[in-house]
């Protein structure tokens, strides 16, 4: 049962390696959250910096 | 066909030698064995009937032995010196030859007359050492000395092709081979005569036909009986091959001789009463559908080191398939069956080695100590005694163990097989038997899987990422240019640039890079990528910063000219890249290169990926060298290391 568990476990890792390698996402990366929305005039507002 | 018909000396009953090898004939009438010789006939002495011990077997059956017809003439009945009797057939054959059949324990050997080469001998009987080969016999594969022992004939009919003497005992050895090859060295003449041959199946010598019937019958065959001490019903599961059996009743050690039973002594059970977790009569039907039935259960024991270790074992009897062992040691169970000595090859002599090799896998030694029995229960097929002690070799190689016993008389391997609780409670039927709280000697390790099998999606990580490679991580520069920052009054104060409009790809990650000849100073870069279609802004900080100095007489450095930050995909389009800098340490105007990479393989993903598939299989190799490590921890020959186990 924990074998079966296991190599499914391993199968969503890899998918989800897979995914991320397709789409670009970056798991460990240093961009702010996106301000979507947020017209571009700058406030000079850092998030507390 | 009668070669010579002559009258017996004794009661002058005619008699018959049809064959020419017949040295000796029973005298069907008075049981006198009379022999010929060269001056006439000679009467040896009276021999008893034959006793049933239900051989499927009798005299005037028909069979064929790689191509040669013999007919089974005579039969003699032997007694072994530790107890137990064993039946000798003698095969006429056709051709003139004259072959040994023994029967013993359910098991066929068929052996030759082999003469020996020129001014070869065997060695004397006292010299003749258990385990060691006998190169003086020719044959295919070394012979091994496995039992040695003291031959009683006490019973035999029809001709007989040796001079059998009634009760007069002689030495022997008997021998075994690869392949099933058996051999026996009788000392009763000189020089000892050879015998050499195999392990047959009934099937094997063309009478198949003799066996189903009989042995089916066995099944249901049962003595009932009284126990000679306190008069008690006494049920044998097994008559025809029982030599001691315990009463229930008064528990009593019985001798059980011919179909008749023995009082010998009362058994004094241990000070602490066992407990056997399988009640004898049990029956137990195992994976191959195999139903066993428990005859019989005893307490062994080991002392190490001044401590007493003790274990059960069961004895378990099928009637086509002969007996088994369940032994029950530290609430864990091993199923043991016999072996034939020769098929184990120890790199020594193999009193005593350090490994040895079995069905192509090599066991390693775990324990060396003589193995007590304290105490018995049922019926056995030898003579079991209470104190009987035996050297106990075990070798193991998870899940099986390889077991040595040896006695002054014989040696004996086995082979046992590590079994689950599951599949003890299964097979009898029990609920809840204890679990071990230790780690047994070939007990098999439960998470080699999770780094064998279980490094398959490691490996599917290395083939997706190869695969991933062409399609995400073949960098593209998207946008370069150098910025210069203008001086400041102050340092604190900002400095905004804006690059002109470039193309981000989607579905690629960003990496933007900085580089600025900095030099004890530094320059703090908010970076902002704005999409110019709908403004959103995507930011990412970059600090590059360079130190140096000499302090001690020793240079230093700290921080890097040039730094990047990574951002994960953004929507494709046109973007503006706004760069905010705030410089220390220089008044002077910084030039920044700016660098916008796509398709940047980092290997981050991939690593984060390997080490969240990692996790199970290492922390399994953990589990797997503490394991190890309990387990050689109850060795007499401890030593870490793979036992080499399999699940």
């Amino acid at each position: 049962m924990f074998k079966k568990l296991y190599l499914v476990f391993g199968m969503v890792v890899i998918l989800t390696y897979s995914a991320a390698s397709w789409f670009g996402w970056e798991a460990a990366n240093a961009g702010s959250r996106s301000r979507l929305g947020v017209p571009f005039i700058y406030t000079g507002y850092r998030g507390g910096k | 066909m009668t070669l010579l018909k002559a009258n017996c000396p004794s009661c002058a009953g005619p008699i018959e030698f049809t064959a020419g090898a017949t040295v000796v004939v029973v005298c069907p009438f008075c049981r006198s064995a009379v022999a010929r010789t060269d001056r006439g006939y000679e009467d040896l002495g009276k021999v008893s009937e034959v006793a049933d011990s239900r051989s499927p077997l009798r005299l005037g059956l028909k069979g064929n032995f790689k191509g040669n017809r013999f007919e089974l003439t005579g039969r003699a009945q032997l007694r072994h010196d530790m107890g137990g009797f064993w039946d000798e057939w003698y095969a006429t054959f056709s051709n003139g030859w004259v072959g040994w059949l023994a029967e013993a324990q359910g098991k066929f050997y068929l052996t030759f007359y082999q003469p020996m080469p020129d001014g070869a001998t065997v060695p004397a009987f006292d010299r003749l050492e258990l385990g060691s080969v006998v190169s003086e016999i020719p044959n295919e594969t070394p012979l091994i000395v496995i039992e040695k022992g003291t031959a009683t004939p006490v019973a035999a009919d029809g001709e007989i092709p040796y001079r059998l003497s009634p009760n007069e005992q002689s030495k022997y050895a008997d021998l075994s081979g690869a392949n099933n090859a058996f051999g026996t060295i009788d000392y009763s003449t000189d020089p000892p005569w050879v015998f050499v041959g195999q392990q047959v199946t009934l099937a094997e010598i063309g009478l198949k036909s003799a066996e189903p019937a009989t042995r089916e019958s066995r099944r249901t065959t049962a003595g009932v009986m009284s126990c000679p001490n306190c008069a008690g019903p006494l049920t044998l599961a097994v008559p025809d091959r029982t030599e001691r059996v315990t009463c229930p009743n008064c528990d009593s050690l019985l001798e059980v001789n011919r179909g008749n039973l023995k009082y010998l002594r009362t058994l004094a059970p241990p000070a602490d009463e066992p407990n056997f977790a399988i009640t004898i009569g049990s029956e137990g039907t195992f994976k191959d559908g195999t139903r066993f039935k428990v005859i019989g259960a005893m307490v062994r024991s080991v002392t190490i080191e001044g401590t007493k270790y003790f274990w059960h074992e069961y004895l378990l009897y099928e009637p086509s398939i002969g007996f088994r062992w369940l032994v029950h040691s530290d609430d864990h169970w091993n199923f043991v069956e016999p072996i034939n000595a020769a098929d184990v090859l120890a790199s020594e002599n193999i009193l005593g080695a350090k490994s040895a090799r079995y069905n192509g896998r090599k066991f390693r030694i775990f324990q060396d100590a003589s193995a007590i029995v304290e105490y018995v229960k049922g019926e056995f097929y030898w003579r079991v005694e209470q104190g009987e002690t035996v050297r106990a070799v075990d070798y193991i190689a998870a899940p099986l163990m390889l077991s040595q016993e040896t006695s002054p008389s014989e040696i004996n391997w086995s082979v046992g097989v590590y079994q689950s609780h599951a599949v003890i409670e299964n097979a009898f039927g029990l609920k809840s038997l204890p679990r071990p709280s230790s780690v047994a000697p070939n007990q098999p390790f439960g998470g080699s899987f999770y780094y064998t099998w279980g490094l398959l999606p490691i490996m599917a990580l290395f083939g997706f990422g190869i695969l991933l490679l062409p399609f995400t991580g073949l960098k593209r520069t998207v946008y370069t240019d150098t910025i210069t920052i203008p001086p400041t009054a102050t340092d604190a104060a900002p400095q905004v640039v804006f690059s002109k409009p470039f193309e981000l790809g989607a579905r690629r990650n960003v990496r933007i890079t900085a580089s600025a000849p900095v030099s004890n100073s530094a320059a703090d870069l908010d970076v902002d990528l704005v999409n110019d279609q709908n403004d959103e802004v995507e930011s990412v900080v970059i600090p590059v910063s360079y130190y140096e100095g000499v302090e001690g007489g020793e240079t230093w450095t700290e921080g890097d000219r040039t730094t990047d930050r990574t951002l994960s995909s953004l929507p494709g389009g046109q973007y503006t890249l706004r760069a905010e800098a705030t410089v220390e340490g220089t008044q002077a105007p910084l030039p920044i290169t700016i660098t916008v990479d796509q398709s940047v393989n980092r290997g981050v993903n991939f690593f984060i990926a390997l080490l969240v598939l990692a996790i199970v299989p290492i922390i399994n190799v953990f589990r797997k060298f503490t394991f190890e490590s309990r387990r050689w921890s109850e060795s007499m020959f401890g030593s870490s290391g793979d036992s080499g186990d399999d699940e």
